[in-house]
Formats: C-alpha cells, sequence, structure tokens
C-alpha cells in the first residue's frame, strides 16, 4: 500500500498545566471512515483542531499524502484538501442554502457558473433541492446539519472532518445521517469522524480509535474496541458496567 | 468572476441580494437614467444643490458600504480616507497643476495604501473595538491636519484649510464650473458606478467571501477563505472610492478643511446611512440618503441657527425606528414591493 491518506505523527498539545494531547499518532487510509472516540476531556477536539489548523500544534507532524500541513493557517488547510465541519453548525444564516455551498466552491475554482452547478449538484446529493432557495436561519437544525456537511464538502477535499454529526439528532435522523456519511465516502472522500454516539461509531467505522486523557488507548475494528478492558474503564472506571450497545 | 448578466442553464435564478443582477442593472438604468432629467426640468439652483448633496452622500455612503455593509464591520474613520482623497487632489493641483481628475486618482491609491496600514492591525478586533480603533485613526490624522502648516514641503495650513484658486469660467480639465449641473452629472456618475461596482463585487469571489466572513468568521476559514486577505482588499476599494468622493467634495466647494472634509459627524453619516437605507444591499446606502439628506437640510434650514445638531437627533430617531421595525433597513419593504408589483414574488 503507498502512503497513507494521513498520517498523525506524534502530535502534543498542551493549554498551561493541562495536557490537552500527548504523543498522538495514527493513520487513515484512502477511502476509510476512522471514528474517534473518548470521554469527555479525552482530547479528541483539540486532536480535531490540530489536525485542522485551528490550533497548532506544540510537537509533532500531521502528513496529508505525505505533506506536513501541521501549522498551517485553516484556509490553507482547506485548500490542501481537507474540509471539517463543526459540533455547533454555523451556517452563514443570511445566505441561501446554495449561496452556502457555493462559498466553499470559491477555494478551487473561480468560475462562478461551474460552482454554482456544483452547489447544486451537493444541494441534491443532501436532499435540500427543495430548499435550495431558503435563507439557512429558516432550516431545521437537521438540515442545518447537513447544510454544514455539504459546504465542506463543496470545498472538493479528499478528507473530510466531522465534528459531532449527530449530536442532538432524533434516532431516524441520525440514521439518514449515517447513510450520507456513508455516501460521502463512495465519493471518494474519506472520513474521520469524531463521535460520542456509539451506535453511530459502530454502524460507521471501518476502524475506531478511542482516547483518553490526551492518548490513544485503542485502535481497532469497533467490535473489537467496544470491548477492551482499557476503553471499558476509561469510559466507565475501574468497577465498569457491562454496556448494553 | 462574472461580470456579463448570465442566462442560467438551471431553473434556480434567485440571486444574492434581495434586487437580482439584471433586475438590479434595470433599476440602476432607470433610476441614473430618470435623475439625469433633473437639471433639464429645473434650473433652481437650490433644488439642484441639495440634489448633488444627497447623491454626494449616497456615493460616498456606497463606498462604505462596500466594505462595511458584506463584511459586517462598523467603520467611523471612513472620513480620513474622504480628507485624503480631498487634499491630495487640492493641493496636486495648486502646487503642480495637476488636473484634479488625475489628483483625484492619486488620492485614491493613497488612501487605498492608508487602508492597508490601518487594516492590518485592525481586523483582528470585533465589534465595539473595530469602531472604536478607526475613530481613533481617523481623528488623529484629522488632528495632525488640523495642526500641521506644512508636510513634506506642501502647504496644508493646518484647520484655516485650502482654498483651490478658480481658473475662471468652465473647464473640465481644471474640475471648476461656474453652473451646478456639471457637478450634479459627475456625482450621478460616480455614484452609479459605485452602485454598479457593489453589484459586480456582491456576485463574485470577493462578494461571497466577505459575505461568509460576516456570517462566520471561523467556518469561513474552514472554507479555504482568509478573513484579512478578503476583508484587506475590500477595504482597500472602499477607500479609495471613499477618497474620490472627498476630492469631488473639495472641488465642488473649491474648499477643504480637516472639519468639513475629516470630521467624524462625516463617517457617521456614512454609516447612518447605509445602515438606515440597508447594508450589504447595492442600493440601501441610497435610500439611506435620500431620507436622511433632506430631513436634515430642513431641520437645519428651517430651524437656522437655533438648535445646533438637531439633524443627529432627527437621524438617530429614524435609526431606532430603523432598527427596530426594519432591521435590514429601508431597502427591504422596497424590495418586497417591487417583487409584489414586478412579479418574480419573494421568498419561496
Amino acid at each position: 500500500m503507498n502512503a497513507p491518506l494521513l498520517s498523525v505523527e506524534a502530535i502534543s498539545k498542551r493549554f498551561g498545566g493541562l495536557q490537552a494531547v500527548k504523543d498522538l499518532s495514527f493513520r487513515l487510509e484512502e477511502g476509510e471512515i476512522l471514528g474517534l472516540l473518548g470521554p469527555n476531556g479525552a482530547g479528541k477536539t483539540t486532536a480535531f483542531n490540530m489536525i485542522a489548523g485551528f490550533f497548532r500544534p506544540d510537537e509533532g507532524r500531521v502528513l496529508l499524502a505525505g505533506r506536513n500541513v501541521a501549522g498551517l493557517k485553516p484556509w490553507d488547510i482547506c485548500k490542501a484538501g481537507i474540509g471539517r465541519t463543526f459540533q455547533l453548525s454555523k451556517p452563514f444564516g443570511d445566505l441561501s442554502v446554495v449561496e452556502n455551498l457555493m462559498v466553499g466552491g470559491f477555494a478551487r475554482s473561480s468560475d462562478r457558473r461551474r460552482i454554482r452547478t456544483k452547489a447544486e449538484e451537493i444541494a441534491v446529493f443532501l436532499g435540500l433541492e427543495a430548499k435550495a432557495e431558503t435563507e439557512a436561519h429558516n432550516l431545521t437544525a437537521f438540515d442545518r446539519r447537513k447544510l454544514e456537511l455539504g459546504r465542506a464538502l463543496s470545498t472538493e477535499p479528499r478528507l473530510l472532518l466531522m465534528d459531532e454529526v449527530v449530536a442532538g439528532a432524533t434516532p431516524s435522523e441520525a440514521v439518514e445521517m449515517v447513510a450520507l456519511v456513508r455516501r460521502v465516502r463512495e465519493r471518494g472522500v474519506s472520513v474521520l469522524i469524531v463521535e460520542h454516539v456509539m451506535k453511530v461509531i459502530m454502524a460507521l467505522s471501518d476502524r475506531v480509535l478511542v482516547m483518553d486523557r490526551g492518548a490513544l488507548i485503542a485502535d481497532g475494528r469497533p467490535q473489537e474496541v467496544v470491548t477492551s478492558p482499557d476503553v471499558l474503564k476509561a469510559y466507565f472506571g475501574e468497577r465498569y458496567v457491562v454496556p448494553r450497545a | 468572476m462574472s461580470v456579463t448578466p448570465h442566462p442560467h442553464p438551471v431553473p434556480l435564478t434567485r440571486t444574492t441580494s434581495p434586487m437580482g443582477f439584471s433586475r438590479g442593472g434595470i433599476a440602476l438604468a432607470v433610476l441614473s437614467g430618470a435623475a439625469a432629467l433633473l437639471p433639464l426640468v429645473t434650473a433652481d439652483s437650490f433644488l439642484i444643490h441639495s440634489a448633488i448633496m444627497v447623491l454626494f452622500f449616497a456615493y460616498m455612503a456606497t463606498s462604505w458600504n462596500f466594505l462595511c455593509g458584506y463584511v459586517g464591520q462598523l467603520s467611523l474613520g471612513h472620513a480620513m480616507f474622504s480628507g485624503v482623497g480631498g487634499y491630495v487632489s487640492v493641493l496636486l493641483f495648486t502646487t503642480y497643476g495637476v488636473s484634479p481628475w488625475i489628483g483625484m486618482l492619486v488620492g485614491g491609491v493613497v488612501a487605498a495604501a492608508l487602508s492597508v496600514l490601518i487594516g492590518y492591525p485592525t481586523f483582528r478586533l470585533k465589534g465595539p473595538y473595530f469602531a472604536l480603533t478607526t475613530i481613533a485613526f481617523a481623528e488623529i490624522v484629522r488632528i495632525w491636519v488640523e495642526n500641521t502648516d506644512s508636510f513634506l514641503g506642501f502647504r496644508i495650513k493646518g484647520a484655516e484649510g485650502l482654498v483651490v484658486p478658480g481658473v475662471g469660467g468652465d473647464s473640465f480639465w481644471a474640475f471648476q464650473f461656474s453652473g451646478k449641473a456639471p457637478y450634479y452629472y459627475i456625482i450621478l456618475a460616480m455614484l452609479a458606478l459605485a452602485i454598479l461596482a457593489t453589484m459586480v463585487m456582491e456576485r463574485s469571489k470577493l462578494g461571497y467571501c466577505l459575505k461568509a466572513i460576516r456570517g462566520d468568521r471561523d467556518a469561513a476559514e474552514a472554507l479555504g477563505i482568509s478573513p484579512t486577505r478578503y476583508t484587506q482588499a475590500a477595504f482597500a476599494i472602499s477607500a479609495f472610492m471613499t477618497a474620490l468622493g472627498g476630492s469631488f467634495y473639495a472641488q465642488f466647494f473649491r474648499y477643504i478643511n480637516p472639519e468639513r472634509n475629516m470630521g467624524l459627524e462625516l463617517s457617521i453619516d456614512m454609516a447612518l446611512m447605509s445602515i438606515i437605507g440597508g447594508q450589504g444591499t447595492p442600493f440601501g446606502p441610497l435610500v439611506g440618503a435620500l431620507l436622511l439628506m433632506p430631513l436634515g437640510e430642513i431641520s437645519r434650514g428651517y430651524l437656522g441657527g437655533q438648535f445646533l445638531g438637531l439633524h443627529l437627533v432627527i437621524y438617530g430617531v429614524v435609526l431606532m425606528i430603523t432598527v427596530l421595525y426594519f432591521p435590514k433597513g429601508l431597502i427591504a419593504p422596497i424590495t418586497a414591493l417591487a417583487n409584489r408589483l414586478f412579479g418574480r414574488g419573494g421568498r419561496p
């Protein structure tokens, strides 16, 4: 196999006295959906933000297809081929759905007509074609979340970083989102997904990483990882109960 | 960037602004054409003078809106660029005999350069901090001019101001005309071009980037937009446009001084007219100027020297009413009405 699409090499981040992430290393292969799990405060979001360029790692490298992108600004990371969504969706409220999707298109092209065509294609992909001209602040919370995903796709990333895609979604919406993320992968985009909801990670991920206290404690297929004693300990404490999931 | 009013191959034709480009273009052509008739139907000098002032403030507010309306930052220092434009063109004319037409472009370039110096440290600031910093910069420049007699060999004459020496009669080259109508057509053309520039920008990459930054800075960054870069580009263009207006103002009155040409009041007027008319839209600033300028003139004209500053009180009241009832500016109900009258209805 060639070099992995994403290779994170010993990144660390410290906020004052708090070591949020310490010596984190992992790889993500082309076409893979990789889940990143961990209890609150494990350092998932910090790791995520370092890859996305919102924090500069204190140490370590982040290689995208062999090129070090650690410490680049978010907009350069985007241009390098990494898209991201936010935990709280941040639509441009007074722009329509299609206009929201067009903003990302300008990262790759200046041809307005091509960008618009592409944005409309993504609106159809999201199932938002009927709302294409709706201003984003009039969307339901779940539609905003889909728009958030679509907007990241509009920058034509090779790797998509997703932060908590189903937080606050109803069970049926969660199912829809899982299907959508699978279809994102079918478009040739690899996915790194940070998620709290076990069911989603289990259904979606080819492989799962688990972090605790800033370090990696497990890496493997979803079924193996959730039964690993280290993981159960991290989530439920020493006297863990057997999880239902 | 597409500048041509294009036929859409796809059915989704609603465009970015409340008024679409082609409809906005038609509106602009009709309004400019109608406005061009004014000097033909009246020779009333006071009326034409007042119309020039309305168009001038509409132009200044449009220049302000080019940056501030689209990126959502409140600059209260734009008068500084007006002053730079005015002083540069007047000084080049009085010192070297350079035509004010060239001088005004030079002033625009100087103002754009100044905007880079100011933009770099201030764009990181948000909300009131940005507004306060722009006031500070503008006041520093104004006070400096007021207290400077000569600079680099140019006679600035401090607070006294500069008089543009008359060349006698009409001279296009010297930007001097005996009647008011030529000034009227000049500022009308400048305003039409400024609105056109805004409409083109709105649909370009720059326009989308600015609106994205206004919507959410972090999200814009994640979509490949460097906020500083695009804000700076718009700031430079906005400063350039404002400086041209400042040159016009100086030529029209053939006099320039720091208070009138670069005072805080001018900055506030530009911002207020845009906000009341509808910032972030091509025609909003024009609507604001059309409403506020006559209000100001009437209150000043009829109350004479009593109640100095009453027009500012009136502006304040209008601002409050607008913010309460038309938060998107007075252009919003006008656009809704136009949509109803000319079909192609409002929101889907």
